[in-house]
C-alpha cells in the first residue's frame, strides 16, 4: 500500500479529458467543437437528453430568417460524432474541485435513461404507449408529452429517455413488490386488462389482494395528504373483476420446461406466489397442502364476507393453468426427503395456523377455541354452534376482528372483544376494528384474561379479567400495560375465542427441520435457505404472522433465490426498487391542487349482519376512471411496463438501470450553462398564468416552429386562430421593479422576427408591438426592423400598464401611446405575447465550492478581464462561454464561445509542462 | 363553465381520463375545441391541452382547410389503444 501511494505521488494519474464543458447549448457546443478541432479531448456534459440548448427549440433566427433547426442540427450532429468529444447527455456535473497542480476533478452523474442508447431506434413506440402525461418543457408547457419520450423531433441523440424520479410511494410501500402506480396509471388509461396482467407479474392472487390486503400503498399515497388516498386496493380488484368478467385468458403462456422440479409445502399466499414465479421460469412445480382445500389462510382464515372462496379459487386457477400440480391432504413431515421423489428443491411455506393459548387457568374448558381454529371450522362448514351464545373474543389483532365479526354472522347473542390495551394500541387494522364496531361488536378495553370460569358441567361460564392501565411507551413506542392492583371484572360468556396470536405448526417436522427458539422455522431471511441446502423456507412460518402482501413478497423472494441456487448463481438482493420519491418534492411540482374528492369506501355494513355476503361493493367503471385519475404520478414513470411491451427491440428498455457517478480529472473547465428566461408571472399586471391567451415569446416561437405543439398558430385558451396579436417588449428586463435593470439584448429582435413570421403565416393578422425603444444594433438588424414595419407591423411606443381578460378570452391592453400625445389608450387583442427577458442561470455557481466562482453584480459568471480576456473567470483554468456570462444573441454566443475555446487552449498549452500528457488525436 | 386555472401539470395529467369522452363526442362528427369542451362539460382552455395531446399521439387530427370562424375541426383517427 505504501509503495503504491509513493508511485501515485511521483506520477499523478493521467487526465481523463483535457477539458470539461458544462452545458451543450450553442455556446457549449461551439467551445467543444473548436477545442475538439484543435485536438483536445473534451467531455461535454448536458443535463437534457439532447444537445442543442434553447436554439434548437426556436422557429427561425434573426435577421436572416434561417431555420433554427437547419442551422443547429448539423452543429449538434458534429458535436455528438466528433472524435475528440465525448458527449454525456442526460447527465449532470455534481461538483468541480480544483487540485493543487492546477487541474480539476469533477463528479459527474450519468442519469439513467432506462433505455439502451445503442439499441434504441428512436421509433417512439414507447412514447406512444406510455400512460403518464406531463407538461412538455421542450414545448414551453403548451402541450403534454409522455414520461417515456424523445426530447424533441430533432434531438441528438434521437434516443428515448424515461422520466423517473424514483419509486412512487405506493409502489415502494408494497411488500409484494407490485407496481401499484403502474396499474393505477393503466386503469386511468382504460387499459384494465393490462392492469390485471401487470399485477400478475408479481403474484397470481390479483382478486385476492384486491379484496383482502391491508393496502400499505394507500397509507403512503401522496394524495392522502390532500383530500384523501386513492382506493388503490379497490382499483386492483376492479382490474381483476373486469378480467374475470371478460373471459380472457391471463396471457401467461407455459414456458419451455427447464427439466427441474420444485416442491412447495403449503398453498398459502407465499407458496402460491412462489409456485407462480417458478412455473413461469420453466420449473415443474408441485404444491403439497395438508388441508383438504388449497389456499392456506386465504381459504381457511379470512372470512368470506371479506374474501369469497370463489375469488381465491379463481386466483389459484392462474397457478394450476400454468401446470402447477396441487396435492391436498398431503402432510409433509420431512421436507428434505422430498428429494427422494425427484424434487431438486423444496420450499416450506406453511404459515402460522396455530392459535396461541390464553395461558390462564380454565383455558381447556369446553367452549374455549383458538381464533384460527374457529375461523377454519367455519370456512370448512364444520359446526360451531354459536346461535344465541355470548361470545368473548380475546385479542386485538385482525384475527380477533375476523372472529368477532364471524361470530356476529353466526347468530351469537353478543360478541365482545376483550383487549388489554386501549383502542389506539390495537394491532388490528383500524378499518377492521371500526367495521367490527359498526357490525355490533362490543369492545372491552384495558382488561387481560385471568381465568376462564366454568359451570358445573365444565363448560365456559365467563372470563375473569384483570383490569389494566397504560404505562410508559416501550422501545417501539407502544405503550406498555400494567395491572391495576385489586381491580378486576368478569365478562359473562358461553364461548371464548382466543385470538391473541398465531404460531407455525412445526410439530410434524420433529428435528428434521431446524426451528428457532420462538417456534418458527430457521432460515436465512435474505436467501430463504435452511441448514439443508436444497430446502428453503419463507413467509410467516419463518417470520411470524404478518399479512398477505408480505407473504406474497416472501414467495417472490423465495422463488428468486431458489432459481439462483438451482442455476449455480450467487444469492442476490431481489429488491431492485429505486429510492422512494420525496412527497414534499412531488407536491411542490404544482402551484396548487384542485379539490378532488375521494371515492366512497363502498362498504355495506349493518349492525346485525346475518350472512357472509361480500361487504364491499366493487368500483364501477366511471368510479375507477375517476379514482385513478386522481393519481398525481409521484415518480412520473408509473412502471406500467407499456413501454417495454411495445418496444420492438428486446432488452432496449431496462427499468433496472441506475445512475452512474464518475470521478473525472480534467485540465480545464468551460462553464456554458446559458441563461434562464424571466418568469412572466412575476409581472402580475400582465396576467401570465392567469389569462389563457397571454403567452411568452418562447411559447410563440414554439407555435411558429415546424415542430410546433398545435396544428398551426392557435391561441391556447380555445384553439382559435388569432387575428389581433400584441407584443409587450421588455417584460422582465430594463425593469427595476423586478430587480433587472439590464437589457436582454435579443427580445426586440426575436419579437421582430416573430412579427415577420406571423405576417407570413397569418396574412390577415394585425400585429402591434408595445415598446420602450427598439434596440437593433447588429448587422442588418435595423433593416430587419424596418422591413417588419414595411410589412405592416404596428409599433407603438409606450409601456403597457395592465392587461385584463374579457369573457370570450380576448385581452384588453391599457397602454401609453407616447407618439400620439402620451394618451392612455385601450386596445383589444386575441393574444398577447410577452417578450420576456433573460436571467442568469445560477446553477453555474453550484458547480464549485461556495463562493469560489465569482459572479457579477447581476448574478452572471464574472469575467474580471472581459475587455481583454473574454471567457476567463476568476478561477484560473475555468472559463465561461456564451450567455452564462451575460445576455447574448446566438451570433454573439458563438463568437464568445470561440473566444473561450481559444482561452482554454492557451491555458492548456501554458500549463502543459506541469500536466500529465494524454494522447491527442487530430480531428 | 367557470374558467378557473388549474395547474398545467394537473390538467395535462388528466388527458387519459378525458380521452374516451372526447372520442365519444367526436363520434357524432368533427368538432372545434369549444364544441368539444361544451360536449364533455370541461373548460375550453383545459380541453385545448387534451385535444392537442391527443393530436400529438395520433388519437385525432384536424381537418385540413376546415377552419370556420377561426376554429379548426378535429376528428378521430381511428386509434383505439
Amino acid at each position: 500500500m505504501t509503495d503504491t501511494c509513493a508511485v501515485q505521488e511521483a506520477a499523478p494519474a493521467a487526465l481523463d479529458y483535457d477539458v470539461l464543458v458544462v452545458g451543450a447549448g450553442i455556446g457549449g457546443m461551439e467551445s467543444a467543437l473548436k477545442l475538439g478541432d484543435m485536438g483536445y479531448k473534451v467531455l461535454l456534459v448536458e443535463k437534457e437528453a439532447s444537445v442543442g440548448g434553447k436554439m434548437i427549440l426556436l422557429s427561425k433566427v434573426f435577421p436572416t430568417l434561417d431555420c433554427a433547426s437547419c442551422i443547429s442540427t448539423p452543429k449538434m450532429a458534429s458535436t455528438i460524432h466528433h472524435p475528440n468529444i465525448t458527449p454525456w447527455t442526460y447527465s449532470k456535473v455534481d461538483q468541480i474541485r480544483k487540485a493543487a497542480d492546477g487541474t480539476f476533478s469533477a463528479t459527474v452523474t450519468q442519469n439513467a435513461r432506462f433505455v439502451d442508447i445503442d439499441a434504441c431506434t428512436g421509433c417512439q413506440k414507447c412514447e406512444t404507449a406510455c400512460t403518464v402525461a406531463v407538461p412538455d418543457q421542450f414545448n414551453a408547457d403548451l402541450v403534454g408529452r409522455r414520461a417515456a419520450h424523445i426530447a424533441f423531433p430533432q434531438a441528438v441523440p434521437k434516443k428515448a429517455v424515461i422520466d423517473r424520479a424514483g419509486s412512487s410511494p405506493c409502489s415502494f410501500a408494497c411488500p409484494a413488490g407490485i407496481q401499484a402506480h403502474g396499474y393505477v396509471s393503466l386503469i386511468r388509461s382504460g387499459l384494465d386488462e393490462e392492469a390485471y396482467r401487470l399485477v400478475l407479474q408479481a403474484t397470481p392472487l390479483v382478486g385476492t389482494l384486491g379484496r383482502a390486503c391491508y393496502a400499505p400503498c394507500e397509507g403512503e399515497c401522496t394524495r392522502g395528504s390532500l383530500e384523501g388516498t386513492l382506493p388503490i386496493r379497490r382499483l386492483k380488484r376492479y382490474a381483476s373483476d373486469v378480467h374475470d368478467a371478460s373471459g380472457n385468458d391471463n396471457g401467461v403462456e407455459r414456458p419451455e420446461p427447464n427439466g427441474k422440479r420444485v416442491a412447495i409445502v403449503g398453498s398459502g399466499p407465499t407458496g402460491l406466489t412462489a409456485a407462480w414465479q417458478l412455473a413461469r421460469m420453466g420449473y415443474a412445480v408441485k404444491i403439497l397442502e395438508a388441508a383438504p382445500v388449497a389456499g392456506g389462510f386465504l381459504r381457511l382464515g379470512i372470512p368470506s364476507y371479506r374474501l369469497p372462496e370463489a375469488v381465491v379459487e379463481r386466483d389459484i386457477e392462474n397457478v394450476t393453468d400454468l401446470g402447477v400440480e396441487i396435492e391436498t391432504g398431503r402432510r409433509v413431515d420431512d421436507p428434505a426427503a422430498l428429494a427422494g421423489e425427484g424434487f431438486d428443491a423444496v420450499l416450506v411455506a406453511t404459515g402460522t395456523h396455530r392459535s396461541l393459548g390464553l395461558g390462564v387457568p380454565g383455558e381447556d374448558r369446553l367452549g374455549v377455541i383458538g381464533g384460527t381454529d374457529f375461523l377454519r371450522r367455519v370456512k370448512l362448514d364444520e359446526p360451531v354452534g354459536l346461535a344465541g351464545k355470548r361470545v368473548v373474543v380475546v385479542g386485538g389483532g385482525n384475527v380477533a376482528m375476523d372472529a368477532a365479526r364471524t361470530a356476529r354472522r353466526l347468530g351469537a347473542a353478543s360478541v365482545t372483544v376483550a383487549y388489554r390495551r386501549s383502542r389506539d394500541e390495537m394491532p388490528a387494522h383500524h378499518v377492521e376494528s371500526a367495521d367490527a364496531e359498526k357490525e355490533g361488536v362490543a369492545f372491552r378495553l384495558l382488561v387481560a384474561p385471568a381465568e376462564v370460569l366454568g359451570d358445573a358441567q365444565g363448560a365456559v361460564a365467563g372470563l375473569r379479567c384483570q383490569a389494566m392501565r397504560l404505562g410508559s411507551p416501550d422501545a417501539s413506542g407502544r405503550r406498555s400495560v400494567e395491572p391495576v392492583a385489586g381491580s378486576g371484572v368478569t365478562l359473562e360468556a358461553d364461548v371464548i375465542i382466543a385470538a391473541i396470536g398465531m404460531k407455525p405448526d412445526t410439530a410434524m417436522f420433529g428435528d428434521r427441520v431446524a426451528v428457532q427458539q420462538n417456534g418458527r422455522l430457521a432460515a436465512d431471511t435474505a436467501t430463504c435457505q435452511t441448514a439443508v441446502a436444497h430446502v428453503f423456507a419463507a413467509g410467516d412460518a419463518v417470520n411470524g404472522p404478518t399479512d398477505i402482501t408480505r407473504a406474497v413478497g416472501e414467495g417472490r423472494k423465495a422463488a428468486h433465490q431458489i432459481d439462483a441456487w438451482l442455476n449455480g448463481r450467487a444469492f442476490d438482493n431481489w429488491d431492485d426498487r429505486l429510492p422512494v420519491v420525496d412527497k414534499q418534492a412531488v407536491l411542490a411540482r404544482q402551484k396548487a391542487f384542485a379539490l378532488s374528492a375521494p371515492t366512497s369506501d363502498g362498504m355495506n355494513l349493518v349492525s346485525a349482519p346475518a350472512d357472509f355476503s361480500e361487504i364491499e361493493a366493487p368500483l364501477t367503471e366511471p368510479e375507477a376512471r375517476r379514482a385513478s385519475g386522481r393519481c398525481i404520478d409521484c415518480a412520473v414513470c408509473s412502471e406500467c411496463n407499456e413501454c417495454v411491451e411495445h418496444c420492438p427491440v428486446d432488452g432496449c428498455i431496462d427499468l433496472r438501470a441506475r445512475d452512474e457517478t464518475h470521478e473525472i480529472r480534467v485540465g480545464a473547465v468551460v462553464v456554458s450553462t446559458g441563461f434562464k428566461l424571466f418568469p412572466a408571472d412575476l409581472k402580475p399586471q400582465y396576467g401570465y398564468g392567469v389569462y389563457k391567451n397571454v403567452i411568452t415569446g418562447m411559447q410563440m416561437d414554439r407555435l411558429l416552429a415546424p415542430t410546433r405543439p398545435f396544428n398551426t398558430i392557435l391561441r391556447p385558451g380555445d384553439g382559435k386562430v388569432p387575428e389581433r396579436i400584441a407584443y409587450v417588449l421588455c417584460t422582465g428586463s430594463r425593469d427595476q421593479t423586478v430587480g433587472n435593470p439590464l437589457c436582454s439584448r435579443f427580445c426586440c429582435m426575436y419579437s421582430i422576427k416573430q412579427n415577420q413570421l406571423l405576417m407570413g403565416a397569418l396574412p390577415l393578422a394585425d400585429i402591434t408591438v408595445h415598446y420602450m425603444d427598439i434596440r437593433a444594433p447588429g448587422k442588418r438588424y435595423d433593416e430587419f426592423y424596418e422591413q417588419a414595419k414595411a410589412m405592416g407591423a404596428n409599433y407603438v411606443k409606450g409601456r403597457v400598464a395592465d392587461i385584463t381578460e374579457q369573457p370570450n378570452g380576448d385581452l384588453l391592453l391599457k397602454y401609453e401611446d407616447i407618439e400620439n400625445g402620451g394618451a392612455i389608450t385601450q386596445a383589444e387583442y386575441d393574444i398577447v405575447v410577452l417578450a420576456v427577458g433573460v436571467q442568469p442561470n445560477r446553477d453555474a455557481e453550484q458547480l464549485f465550492n461556495v463562493g469560489e466562482l465569482s459572479l457579477d453584480e447581476w448574478g452572471y459568471v464574472d469575467e474580471p478581464e472581459e475587455d481583454v480576456n473574454p471567457g476567463q473567470t476568476g478561477i484560473p483554468g475555468v472559463f465561461v462561454a456564451g450567455a452564462a456570462s451575460g445576455a447574448k444573441d446566438i451570433a454573439d454566443s458563438i463568437v464568445h464561445a470561440g473566444a473561450a475555446a481559444a482561452q482554454v487552449a492557451a491555458h492548456l498549452e501554458r500549463t502543459k509542462p506541469a500536466l500529465p500528457q494524454i494522447e491527442m488525436v487530430p480531428a | 363553465m367557470p374558467a378557473l386555472n388549474r395547474d398545467v401539470r394537473e390538467v395535462i395529467r388528466e388527458e387519459a381520463v378525458w380521452r374516451p369522452r372526447i372520442l365519444d363526442a367526436l363520434a357524432g362528427g368533427p368538432l372545434t375545441v369549444p364544441e368539444i369542451a361544451d360536449a364533455i362539460g370541461a373548460p375550453t382552455h383545459e380541453t385545448v391541452f387534451w385535444v392537442m395531446g391527443m393530436r400529438r399521439y395520433g388519437w385525432l387530427a384536424e381537418i385540413k382547410g376546415s377552419e370556420a370562424d377561426g376554429f379548426f375541426r378535429y376528428e378521430p383517427t381511428g386509434r383505439v389503444s
